[in-house]
């Protein structure tokens, strides 16, 4: 009885694990985009589906809000407890103060978790990545050099990658303390540093996480973890979002007979 | 005289706007400042923000009651300034420093410094308002 469910089985058996070995999906090292020198290509217009943005922190619905789970590694934001005022009143007042309602650029890493499209082009000694919300292009440099001597306090920082094996680490430092890590009124001083690893989970999948370091704001560096997508729609593309002049509109083009 | 000004304002703010499009809080010099209210301070640098488009001097500034104020300046934008040679390190905190320049139209302790005048003696232009005044009154 045995040999013959056996003898039945067997052939069945043996086909079920050729067919699982074909279904089993190549390594993402072997079939992801890459430059002509070999290291990983993020070319491309990416977006988060999170609810980041609205808040880094576990939170429920709010009128502003749609629920998130969080990207904070262990939930928290570790705020030293005067900066933790200054976020609760940041947050009492979000419709006013966040830079982004202002119009202002989203700064490092609000505009890689924003929830709207960005796009990255890649060169070997560079990336240049482009919001599609505010006027920005921020420049990581993957050409071995270091911060400059005399830096400036930049809205974007100082971006300055390199590679280990295929994740691109970048070390993002030279802030100013203008902008916000989201809208929920997590901010940041100027001594705002940040390690970013990017990272192919597939060809279309990105898993971005940050370690964010403030002395100033925060009792000890934390992480943060999100995924982000490729962009795959047909003709798909950046549409210009910048608010900062939709004010001004009503004045271009001038109208000097006041006509 | 006074019409004349107003016309020169009038083709330059647009100007201005057109050119500061793309910037963050960028503003023709009489939007926020008073060129009928001149200014001089003397005091120490509390902070040196290198920011586009305009760089922005913090000092405590004592007053003649002894008592304290910390003033804000408006600079000019960060690459101006290096090309002149001011860098954090020219303004660190602590150094002290003068500034000639106007008030702001709130009458609150900001102004728009128009020269600098470094311990070393050197005076460095550095305000980059188009519309700006070139001198205040008294300098």
């Amino acid at each position: 009885m045995n040999s013959h469910l056996n003898r039945h089985w067997s052939p069945l058996l043996l086909v079920a694990a050729m067919l699982v070995s074909l279904a089993q999906p190549a390594l993402a090292s072997e079939t992801i985009p890459r430059l002509a020198n070999g290291k990983p290509d993020f070319s491309g217009i990416w977006q988060t589906t999170s609810a980041a943005d609205y808040d880094l922190e576990p939170h429920s619905n709010r009128k502003d809000t749609p629920p998130g789970a969080g990207i904070v590694e262990g939930g928290v934001i570790p705020y030293l407890p005067e900066a933790l005022e200054k976020k609760k009143k940041n947050f009492e007042h979000r419709e006013s103060l966040d830079p982004a309602r202002k119009g202002w650029t989203l700064g490092v890493p609000r505009a890689v978790y924003y929830p709207e499209p960005f796009q990255i082009f890649q060169r070997q000694a560079d990336l240049n990545l482009v919001p599609q919300f505010g006027h920005s292009v921020r420049t990581i440099h993957t050409n071995g050099t270091d911060h400059p001597k005399d830096p400036n306090d930049w809205w974007l920082g100082d971006s300055r990658g390199y590679w280990e094996g295929d994740t691109l680490v970048v070390d993002v430092a030279d802030f100013n303390d203008k902008t916000w890590l989201d809208s929920a009124g997590n901010f940041h001083s100027d001594a705002l540093h940040i390690v970013e690893h990017w990272k192919f989970l597939d060809n279309n999948t990105i898993a971005y996480k940050a370690t964010i370091e403030d002395k100033n704001v925060f009792s000890r560096p934390w992480n943060i973890d999100v995924i982000l997508y490729r962009h795959r729609e047909k003709n798909f593309q950046l549409i210009e979002d910048y608010r900062f002049t939709l004010d001004y509109d009503q004045y271009y083009p001038p109208k000097p007979d006041n006509k | 005289m006074k019409l004349s000004r107003n016309i020169k304002l009038a083709i330059a703010l647009p100007a201005l706007l057109l050119a500061s499009i793309s910037a963050y809080a960028h503003h023709a010099f009489s939007a926020e400042f008073d060129g009928e209210k001149p200014v001089e301070v003397t005091g120490v640098v509390t902070k040196l923000e290198l920011i586009n488009p305009h760089s922005w001097l913090y000092l405590d500034v004592k007053g003649a009651d002894g008592k304290v104020t910390n003033w804000g300046f408006e600079f000019g934008a960060p690459f101006s300034l290096k090309e002149k040679g001011v860098t954090k390190t020219t303004l660190a905190p602590g150094t002290k420093v003068t500034i000639n320049g106007f008030r702001a139209k709130s009458g609150k302790d900001f102004g728009y410094a128009v020269t600098t005048t470094l311990p070393d003696g050197r005076i460095v232009k550095t305000g980059g308002a188009q519309d700006a005044p070139t001198a205040p009154a008294g300098t």
